[in-house]
């Protein structure tokens, strides 16, 4: 019999699948080839040129735009918003419309072109991490901006469309549905109970135990109780706190380690699959310091998500979170 | 300068990408061809009857057996269902969390006996038949009173999460919860007559009739236009031009008319875009169960059913996932336009 399982937080349902278990090996995703050819890669060391001047850059010497940097933020070549311009807003009879304003940067946080987060070291890790709470800070000064949306897309299925690895980051004028459901069925949880949802979340998680992927001093990672997709992990901090961008200096190092160490097991076990991560963290200025606490969602694509979902909004995981966290944790 | 979009039911944000415009040939899909052995051994061909579960229903020829050849239309359990009919619902909490048995229905409704792996069939009459069929199953689940909502669909191409198995067919899964994605749509549509006293789709049919520029056909009681808020390059959408919440309740007239403009809308997309991957999904109201108050007061006048076609050109990713934001690199009047121009696929 399958289970359905609902999401405390979105009110999601998902349905868990015992009647076919599938093996870590079961699964048929398309492979990550990276080509030899770096040559032409606009995001390799010594290819500066071919991006966009930088934005910002961590390098122990050398000019803006050369070689000899650890990380480097870029604007997005192709962007899905512009920086300029006002919003513009106004309806079309039953329809609303606005300009596209907004940002959108381009992390390129690790510069050995046939390298993922799985496989770079503690300093590396730490810095990614440093660099996302940096370009936060800086984007929020911009009054036009409502909510930043940071996110790592790994392979061609995921929506990847450079081979190299790097972060994206959107600064956008509204805040988006997904993240205002999150706020919103947080908020009611913490009207009814006074507490925190996150925050339950993680106590219960850590009585419960079956769903811990891997833990230290300042964050959990587990599987979560209501997974959408096959081997999806949070990793959560364990101090409640509703933004991202107040990371404390002694978190950085730890939430770096664990990201890595995460994605190190899920590459092992799973053989290099790809994936999403994106940081869910509250808006801009928003007053959401008591009820909400801000969380990564890493979720490995695979499989397609296809009509039931598109249509129901449920989804349907072949494997128990149980397990996943179980194969995982090994 | 990009444009962002706000659907005005959902109230979901698409940015329409207008530094990447991309017409329909700038998009790579993988091209998928059937292995000639899952050719000769398919279950859903008509004399491999044996292969799949025994029939829960088959529109057949007079004096043919279940489970021999000789059915036009034939529905059967799926092989792999995640939700079983049998048991209750056993509604329990586990800390913070709630759970219950999966209990549904999941139902495939093999299209055509004939192994037809386009995009689309091409045969009217029978898109016909299966629409009869589809109704007639959906009545019937709907008598069971653990389930709240039945699901249709289809998925075509392996990368819209179909199945390798490319003979036609769709399927039904029915829910004991009225599905989240259900439930925002009827409340969205709910709070816009609570508003205006008037249906959202009646009110954007009527729009996209004046402007045109997004009504890639219209043809006897039924329209297929571009939304302008579509998230996906292409999307599609079927709407009846008379009002009704209930796709369960064509008339036998309104079932042919249908047919006919879900026949040349795929006809038109394939046209365009070639073999491509999509889910095509039914949007229709739920079984009004409870009469609990304000539940299904206004729904007869709120809710219009309709169809969504949804092309998957591209790949949803961290932007999307996290934000429910889409990105659409093809403005709908533009793939409107491409639409209107292709040549309809002879039947």
């Amino acid at each position: 019999m399958s289970q359905l399982r609902r999401d405390p937080i979105t009110g999601r349902w998902i349905i868990v699948n015992y009647e076919k278990i599938i093996k870590p090996n079961e699964f048929s995703f398309e492979k990550i080839v990276k080509s030899k050819d770096t040559a032409k890669c606009p995001f390799c060391p010594g290819n500066e040129k071919l991006t966009p001047p930088e934005i910002v850059a961590h390098r122990n010497a050398g000019l803006p735009n050369t070689p000899g940097w650890t990380i480097r933020v870029v604007p997005n070549k192709f962007p899905a918003l512009e920086s300029k311009g006002d919003l513009e807003k106004r309806g079309l009879g039953v329809f609303d419309r606005m300009n596209g304003v907004g940002t959108h940067e381009v992390i390129i946080d690790i510069p050995e072109h046939a390298r993922d987060v799985a496989d770079i070291s503690d300093e590396q890790a730490e810095e990614i991490i440093r660099s996302y709470v940096s370009r936060s800070n800086d984007l929020k000064k911009d009054p036009r901006f409502k909510y930043i949306l940071i996110f790592r897309n790994y392979g061609k299925s995921a929506g990847a469309s450079l081979e190299h690895p790097h972060s994206q980051l959107i600064a956008l004028p509204i805040v988006p549905k997904r993240v205002n459901e999150e706020l919103h069925s947080a908020q009611e949880y913490f009207n009814y109970k006074d507490r925190c949802v996150f925050c339950d979340i993680l106590i219960q998680e850590l009585g419960d135990k079956e769903r811990i992927v891997a833990e230290n001093e300042h964050f959990l990672c587990f599987a979560p109780f209501v997974s959408r997709f096959p081997y999806e992990m949070w990793i959560m901090p364990k101090k409640h706190e509703s933004n991202f961008d107040n990371l404390g200096k002694e978190e950085v190092k730890p939430l770096g380690l664990i990201l890595r160490d995460s994605l190190r097991k899920l590459k092992k076990l799973l053989n290099d699959p790809p994936y999403n991560y994106i940081i869910h963290t509250s808006p801009i200025n928003g007053h959401e310091k008591d009820f909400y606490h801000w969380h990564m969602e890493i979720m490995p694509k695979l499989q397609n998500v296809a009509g039931f979902e598109w249509g129901s909004g449920f989804y349907v995981n072949p494997i128990p979170p149980e397990l996943a966290a179980k194969n995982l944790a090994e | 300068m990009p444009e962002l979009r706000k659907d005005p039911i959902l109230g979901r944000w698409v940015i329409i990408a207008t530094e990447r415009l991309k017409r329909p040939f700038d998009y790579s899909f993988a091209k998928e061809k059937e292995p000639p052995a899952s050719i000769a051994g398919c279950p859903f061909c008509e004399g491999n009857e044996a292969l799949t579960s025994r029939e829960i229903y088959a529109l057949r020829k007079k004096g043919t057996k279940p489970n021999t050849p000789g059915w036009q239309v034939r529905v059967v359990p799926s092989v792999s269902p995640f939700l079983s009919e049998k048991g209750d619902l056993d509604r329990h909490g586990k800390g913070v969390y709630d759970l219950m048995n999966g209990i549904g229905a999941h139902e495939i409704v093999i299209a055509t006996p004939r192994h037809d792996a386009g995009p689309f069939i091409r045969d009217i009459s029978q898109i016909e038949r299966f629409t009869e069929v589809i109704i007639k199953r959906m009545r019937e689940i709907k008598k069971d009173q653990r389930l709240k909502y039945v699901l249709l669909f289809k998925n075509h191409g392996t990368s819209a999460g179909g199945s390798t198995i490319r003979h036609q067919h769709f399927q039904l899964i029915a829910t004991p919860v009225t599905p989240k994605r259900v439930k925002e749509e009827l409340v969205g549509a709910k709070c816009y007559f609570d508003y205006k006293d008037r249906c959202i789709f009646c009110d954007m049919i009527r729009q996209e009739l004046v402007e045109k520029q997004r009504v890639c056909l219209r043809l006897d009681g039924f329209v297929a236009i571009n939304p302008y808020c579509s998230r996906f390059p292409f999307e599609t959408w079927i709407l009846p031009m008379k009002h009704s919440c209930d796709f369960d309740r064509m008339s036998k007239e309104e079932i042919k008319n249908f047919a006919k403009i879900l026949h040349l809308t795929l006809g038109k997309l394939a046209r365009t875009l070639g073999d491509f991957p999509y889910n095509m999904i039914l949007h229709t109201a739920p079984f009004r169960r409870r009469k609990k108050k304000g539940y299904w007061e206004t729904i007869e006048g709120d809710y219009h059913w309709h169809v969504e076609i949804m092309p998957r050109l591209t790949q949803v990713a961290g932007f999307e996932w996290g934000s429910g934001f889409y990105i659409n690199p093809t403005t709908p009047e533009d793939a409107c336009r491409y639409l209107k121009e292709a040549n309809n696929v002879t039947a």
